[in-house]
Formats: C-alpha cells, structure tokens, sequence
C-alpha cells in the first residue's frame, strides 16, 4: 500500500514540475518525488538509498523554494499539453508497470516510468532555468531508484549519487549567456 | 584495460595538445575549464562498474557544462544531456524488468537515441554556434562522446539478450551509414569552415557507430581506432583551424595535403587501419554492406581537402603540436596491435 501511494505521489510531483513555472510549484513536486521514491525503492533497496533519495529531494525542494520565479504558477494559459502529458503518462506509465510487464515491484517500474518519461518531456519545452534544473533533480531521482530494478543488489554510490546531483543542481547559480 | 579507458588516456593527450595547438586568442582557461569536467565525467564514465553511474555522469558533465558561461541559454544547452540521461534511463528499466521481448528491442532503440542524443549526431544533431570561438558541441561529439559510446555501447551487449544485440547492430550500422554519408557531404557543400568540421565528426561517428554495429572483433577493433584517431586527431586539429577573421590564409602547402590525409583516413594513419578492418569485418557478416562502406570511403576525400586548408602554417610550440598528432596518428596507423591488445580488442 505504501509503495503504491509512493508511486502515486512520484507520479504527483513530477506533475506539478510540468504543470507549474512558480517555485512553490517547482519545489512541492520536487519534494513529492523526493518523499515517493523514497517509498517504492524502501521494500527492494537499502534502507540507506531510500533515505538519501527523500533527503536529495528535500534539499532540492527546499533550495528551490529559495529562488526562481515567485509564486506557484500552476497551470498558467496554453497548459493544455502539459495536462496531456500528465494524464497520457501517467496512464502509458501505469499499462507498462502493471500490464505489460510482470513480477514484483510494480509501484517502483511504473514510478520510475512516469518521472522520468514526464521529466525528459518537459525539459523539451522549458526555457526557464528554475523549471529546467527541477527537471534535473527529478529525473536523476528516478535514475538512481531505477537501479533498484536490477537483478543483482543495487549499488549504494548510485543512490547517493543521484541524491547529490539532485540537491547540487538547485544549488547552481547561473551567468548570463555571453552573446545573444 | 578497457576501451573507455584506453581513450580516457587518449582524452588526457588530446587536452594537452588541443591546449598546444588552439590559436593565441583562444582562452586556455575556458579549454581547461571545460575539458576538466569532461576529463572529470569520462574517467567516472570510464571506471564505472554499472550503467547507472555511466548515465549519472553522463547528466552530472552536462549540468555542469551547460552553467559554465556560453554563448546560448541554459535551457539549450542542458536540453540534449537531459534527453539522453532519459532515453539511456528508460533503456536501462526496459532491460530490468521482465516482459514481452519487444521491451528489450526498444531498450536498444534506447540505447542508439540516448547515444545519439549525448553524442549529437543524426538525428539529434546539437545547435551549433558557429560565430564564437567556444563551441561546446565539439567537447561531446570530439571528446567526451567516444568514453561514452565505448561505455554504453559496450555495458548495453551485455544487458540486452543476442535478439536484441542484433537489432541494436543492426540500428547502428543504419545510423553509421547516415551519418556517414550525410556528415561528409555535409562538409564538403557547407559554406562555413567551422560547421564543415562539425559535420566531419558526424561522419567519423558514421564509422564508429558502423564499426559498433559489426559484432564481430574486427567492427569493435575499427570502432575504437576511429574514436581514437577523433580523440586524437581531429579535435585537437578543429581547434587549431580556428583562427580570428583573416588571420589564416587558406593556402595549399605540403603540411594542407598531409593533414587532409590524415583527415581522410589515408595510409599511414589510424583511420586507414580503421577502414580495413571495418571492410574485413564487413565482408564477415554481410559482404555487400562492404561495398557501401568503400563507396562511402571515398565522400571522406573531398571534405578532407577542404578541411585540410582550413589550417594555416604552424610555427613553434603550434607546430610541435602538430608534429606529435601525426606521429600519433601514423604510428597507430602502422602498428594498432599494441593499442587493440590494451583495449582488449
């Protein structure tokens, strides 16, 4: 029950970044993936790699909330297709997750699925740097709980890898392009 | 040793002479700046025990690249690491998880788009900035990309069952073939000297990805003589043809016609050695396929010639540099057995 309120809540998170310009937003989704990978990689993976996806997420979340477009600015005009890609994710997610593949661990294949099909999606049509590096956090979130799906025991380095790359990416302060 | 590593050693000379060979106004600390983290992400990419930890530093090189200062927006330049890590990432889920054998075929279409997404090749070709002395595109497809391709390429073998291995040769030479014959002609008709370069590393990837796809020793064995011969050769050769408005008169001397050779992939250099053993592996699994590669050999003459005058005279430490590339390149031309034999080819 848990793994799967896991999976709904990644699935949550990674549609509030594709929905949202705003820092709340940005930093509310990055939090619910955080915390939702933290639960579908808990049953197949270290304690430890579950613990430091949440905690990457959250420093993300909360480094996110610090700067970046002000507000929550969810859904603004012409976000239709984002609502789309929500919505068809999720559901294209859930069919391969639970359908067309087999065995345990459902929740984490269709939360990696949703994150990480939503999060390349949206870093096709984002210009905003906020909205980009949220991106960012949530996709290397849902890398490293992948590997929690291989065969042998999953490499602890790759967890609190992607734990770091996620709370560094919000950290990143960006210049000015040099030229037009 | 493995392959990545054998060019991650090529990666740190290649640096040293693309630092020796970049023209006076070109900013050695941007160069050192930005092959650091190159040099930074290849030898985790090129240590690396699983293909997880290859697709972090693969997305960890392209943050960190994309917020040094460049000439295009943030999001641009983030956008292509981003799709890889995507591609590579879902790839990577398809090969885990137990279902139809269809999951595994698109775990190679994966594979090849997330390949060359990172890589910028056909057909996610990077946007180019032609008008600035920086060009980032040139560090992924010239430096970074071959410890890339030699990891994925050759972790992905391993994960995808010979069904599917089959396919992902099969798509590789496809996209070998394309990029081969689009990236030289590309560069042969293309007004601007610096995308004509840029199309030439499309077309050696044409023959790395071919010499991927061959599975047998031979194809593997060209592949990493090609991606040597772009480590070592023409990276560092596409910074020293770059030279400020007027100040390299595009001449014919004897130095033109021999990098034009080496370009070409003419003996004694690496890339003719390349091409033999791609033809003999060719002829192994489908003689034919033999023949469009040595028809396709020959687009590689004329946008040599052109890139070849691209490059003016060297004097001092330019033309040490520039010495120590052919030598390079002709001794792995002559004798590649030593270099095949550390890669474990």
């Amino acid at each position: 029950m848990i793994e799967a309120g896991g999976a709904v809540l990644a699935w949550f998170g990674a549609s509030l970044i594709v929905l949202s310009d705003g820092r709340r937003g940005l930093a509310l989704g990055l939090g619910c993936i955080g915390l939702g990978m933290c639960a579908v990689v808990w049953p197949a993976g270290p304690g430890l790699a579950a613990g430091a996806l949440a905690l990457g997420g959250l420093i993300a979340a909360v480094q996110r909330l610090r700067n970046g477009s002000p507000g929550w600015a969810i859904m603004p005009a012409g976000s239709t297709p984002q609502l789309v890609l929500c919505v068809g994710a999720g559901l294209l997610s859930l069919w391969i997750g639970a359908s067309v593949t087999s065995g345990g661990g459902a929740s984490l294949r269709i939360a990696v699925l949703a994150v990480i099909g939503m999060m390349g999606a949206r870093v096709l049509g984002a210009r905003q740097p906020d909205v980009v590096l949220s991106c960012v956090a949530g996709l290397v979130l849902a890398v490293a709980a992948a590997s929690s799906l291989a065969a042998s025991s999953p490499e602890t380095v790759v967890f609190l890898g992607g734990a770091v790359i996620a709370a560094t990416s919000s950290f990143i302060r960006l210049r000015e392009p040099s030229a037009a | 040793m493995s392959p990545s590593l054998v060019l991650l050693a090529a990666g740190v000379l290649s640096l040293v002479l693309a630092a020796a060979l970049a023209p006076p106004a070109f900013s050695r600390r941007d160069l050192a700046a930005q092959g650091g983290v190159a040099l930074v992400a290849m030898a985790v990419m090129a240590v690396a025990t699983s293909l997880d930890v290859v697709i972090l530093a693969l997305l960890a090189a392209g943050i960190v690249r994309a917020a040094l200062a460049g000439p295009r927006d943030f999001a641009t330049r983030v956008r292509a690491p981003v799709v890889a890590t995507a591609l590579l990432s879902l790839a990577v889920v398809f090969t885990r998880v137990q279902g139809p054998d269809l999951l595994e075929r698109f775990a190679a279409v994966g594979v090849v788009g997330g390949l060359a997404a990172a890589v910028g090749v056909l057909p996610f070709i990077h946007p180019r900035d032609s008008d600035v002395a920086a060009e980032p595109d040139a560090v992924w497809i010239g430096f970074l990309g071959p410890v890339l391709a030699a990891a994925v390429l050759l972790r992905a073998r391993e994960l995808l069952s010979p069904d599917s291995g089959s396919d992902l040769g099969a798509m590789l030479i496809g996209l070998g073939l394309l990029n081969m014959v689009w990236g030289t002609l590309a560069a042969w008709l293309t007004q601007r000297d610096s995308a004509a370069w840029h199309y030439s590393f499309m077309a050696d990837w044409g023959l790395a990805l071919c010499g991927f796809g061959i599975t047998v020793v031979e194809g593997r064995s060209a592949a990493l003589l090609v991606l040597l011969g772009i480590v070592l050769g023409r990276f560092p050769l596409q910074l020293a043809a770059r030279q400020p408005a007027g100040g390299g008169a595009a001449v014919d001397r004897p130095i033109n016609f021999l990098l034009a050779a080496l370009l070409a992939g003419s003996a004694p250099f690496a890339g003719f050695a390349a091409r033999v053993l791609l033809l003999k592996g060719a002829v192994q699994i489908y003689w034919p396929l033999a023949v469009v590669l040595a028809i396709g050999f020959l687009l590689y003459l004329p946008p040599s010639l052109r890139l070849g005058r691209t490059l003016s005279r060297p004097r001092g430490r330019r033309a040490f540099a520039l010495a120590v590339v052919l030598v390079i390149n002709v001794a792995a031309g002559l004798y590649p057995l030593p270099i095949l034999s550390l890669a474990g080819s």
